[in-house]
């Protein structure tokens, strides 16, 4: 199957990924819908960690531990895609499925798909429906940097992923100089401010 | 090959999922006291917050006629004749099998059954349970209701009823809440959040000691320090038995190896069967959802003709339904403990021999997968698990994966 495979080096933490996945998975399906709007769901989320910063999202496991935990019966693998996708309507927002994701892909909320007055979990869903259009997943879309890239995940990679938490990172194709400079620059100004606070 | 399940639990519906969506075609009988499709037993507590009553089929409410079942509903298994290998109902229905799959899960325990011939008491177990509760507070109009029992289903019960708008008074016997699923630091910790923030009155070291009834109904109870609460429903979440006896005439539930069979021809799976601790703790009945899950999936691969071995159970719970603040905790809170706390949050790791032999986390869920799978790889984490516990934004597995060095613990 194709993934989400992240190359944080990449990563310029413009949040761009997160703007297109809360547009691309609101009623509205457009960015004025979100201004305001408590139950926007944004499945990917920049999460900046010193200089560097990673886009966090479900990684599609196969298998995958929330699909096994999940005691509703709200967690399957859509057919086509081989995505981990969740029903809003079954889901009891019991986080068995949190208590097991490596990844902390799994949030709590109630989203515009949950049923009135209740709590969800929400996650990546690989934007099946899109993929079903043809069309790619609204964050690699979005993302200018090429920290996103969807590809398919060879057999190999897919056995060592149930082994190893680390094997949906890229940087085969190396770093291009102005993404060093950058990180280089970002390294320095968090050492800077953490002296500063010292 | 002829296949009956006793139950029609989660590890029943599981099991006889994967052997159809395996390709079994034969013969497959499934029995149980109640007259549901299968449900899930986390899911009936939603039931009585107002939750759509389709939901709690979990696999469908058309289980029986998709998987072409044999279901015989109402019925209750009392003898198992492994000799011959047929069972008997209380009806007197006469069962015969090639291979039995035993899940009979358990019942609600009562320490003092005589209260259920009160009108307004009722125990929180089954869907049956749930929808005679359901119906009794529309029709009696219940406003106030107390909850015996300050585990994890008695606080379920209680969430649950407090979330449909009830006054709800829960009686414990002990002095902190969910004492099974907590040490002493973390439990007092979540009981006094939830005495903040459930909006549940907690009677702690308390015991009911009489029911108030009038013409039959229940009208309070009363407590042995004299306190009086009155309430119209009363529900009983004090414990529970494994249903054992019919297969081996005792209760306390019926020990499996790897292979889960208890003789050749019966494999026993779900809240009925004994079995080993994946990683810390003794062999017990570890009665949750994904160990039920995983025991019937091995058992489904060896009738298919696979060579699976079941991994050993975890005791992994998470209690989270109705609350801003999950209750998560594993293994056994023994050796070096490690903790970090502020006033939202309690994180606490019992490390032996620098990995993790238990823990309790209070507050969020955001490091508790995590932590499940430190816990399960069984990685030594000595150095790094301070920085881990004090990580408040969920940080700590991108820096491992990122190479970066654990946050420094006071910043």
């Amino acid at each position: 199957m194709k993934k989400i495979f992240v190359d944080y080096r990449k990563c310029v933490a413009c949040k761009s990924c997160e703007t297109a996945c809360a547009v691309a998975h609101h009623p509205n399906g457009s960015l004025f819908g979100l201004v305001g709007d408590i139950r926007t769901q944004v499945n990917v989320r920049v999460l900046g960690v010193e200089h560097e910063a990673f886009p966090v999202s479900c990684r599609h496991c196969d298998p995958a531990a929330c699909l096994t935990a999940c005691p509703a019966g709200a967690i399957a693998r859509d057919a086509a895609s081989g995505a981990v996708v969740q029903n809003p309507e079954k889901c009891q927002a019991c986080a068995m499925c949190a208590m097991v994701c490596p990844f902390d892909a799994i949030s709590f909320k109630h989203t515009h798909r949950a049923l009135p007055g209740r709590e969800v979990a929400y996650k990546c869903d690989l934007c099946h429906q899109r993929l079903a259009q043809g069309h790619a997943p609204a964050c690699v879309q979005a993302c200018h940097s090429g920290a996103l890239v969807f590809k398919v995940s060879e057999p190999q990679r897919e056995k060592r992923a149930v082994a190893s938490l680390k094997v949906y990172l890229l940087g085969e194709g190396g770093e291009p100089p102005l993404f060093a400079l950058h990180r280089e620059l970002r390294r320095k100004t968090f050492a800077r401010r953490r002296m500063g606070k010292s | 090959m002829k296949i009956v399940t006793v139950g029609t639990g989660m590890a029943a519906a599981e099991f006889v999922q994967q052997l159809r969506l395996g390709g079994f075609d034969d013969e497959i009988v499934m029995l149980s006291d109640e007259p549901h499709a299968p449900y899930s037993p986390c899911v009936i507590p939603y039931l009585l917050a107002g939750e759509p009553p389709n939901n709690v089929y979990w696999k469908g409410r058309d289980f029986y006629q998709r998987y072409r079942i044999t279901a015989r509903l109402n019925e209750t298994v009392v003898k198992i004749d492994r000799e011959q290998g047929r069972l008997r109902t209380a009806s007197g229905l006469v069962e015969g099998y090639d291979k039995l799959f035993f899940a009979a899960g358990s019942r609600s325990w009562f320490p003092r059954p005589e209260w259920l011939g009160v009108e307004g008491v009722f125990g929180f177990k089954t869907l049956s349970d749930m929808q005679a509760i359901d119906r009794y507070i529309e029709e009696q109009a219940v406003r106030r209701a107390v909850v015996v029992g300050g585990g994890f289903i008695g606080l379920d019960a209680a969430l649950a009823l407090r979330h449909r708008g009830l006054q709800v008074s829960l009686v414990h016997c002990h002095e902190r809440l969910l004492e099974r699923m907590t040490d002493a630091d973390g439990g007092r910790f979540a009981t006094d959040q939830l005495k903040q923030r459930s909006g549940i009155a907690f009677h702690m070291s308390a015991e009911v000691a009489s029911l108030d009834s009038r013409n039959g109904q229940l009208h309070g109870v009363r407590l042995q320090s004299g306190t009086a609460i009155e309430a119209s429903l009363l529900i009983v979440a004090t414990g529970f038995k494994p249903n054992s006896a019919a297969l081996t005439g005792v209760e306390g539930g019926v020990a499996v190896g790897d292979d889960l069979l208890a003789d050749p021809r019966v494999l026993v799976a779900g809240d009925v069967a004994v079995t080993r601790h994946a990683i810390s703790g003794p062999d017990g009945l570890y009665a949750t959802a994904p160990n039920a899950i995983a025991q019937a999936r091995v058992a489904a691969a060896n009738i298919l003709g696979g060579n699976e071995r079941y991994a050993g159970s975890l005791n992994a719970n998470i209690l989270r339904k109705h609350l801003d603040f999950p209750v998560v905790s594993a293994g056994l809170f023994e050796g070096e403990a490690v903790t970090f706390t502020n006033d939202r949050l309690f994180r606490r790791v019992y490390l032996q021999d620098g990995r993790i032999h238990g823990y309790i986390l209070v507050g969020d869920s955001r490091l508790a997968g995590y932590i499940y799978n430190l816990y399960v790889s069984r990685e030594s984490v000595a150095a790094n698990i301070a920085g881990i516990l004090a990580d408040i934004r969920g940080e700590s597995y991108y820096r491992s994966l990122m190479d970066l060095a654990p946050a420094a613990i006071n910043c």
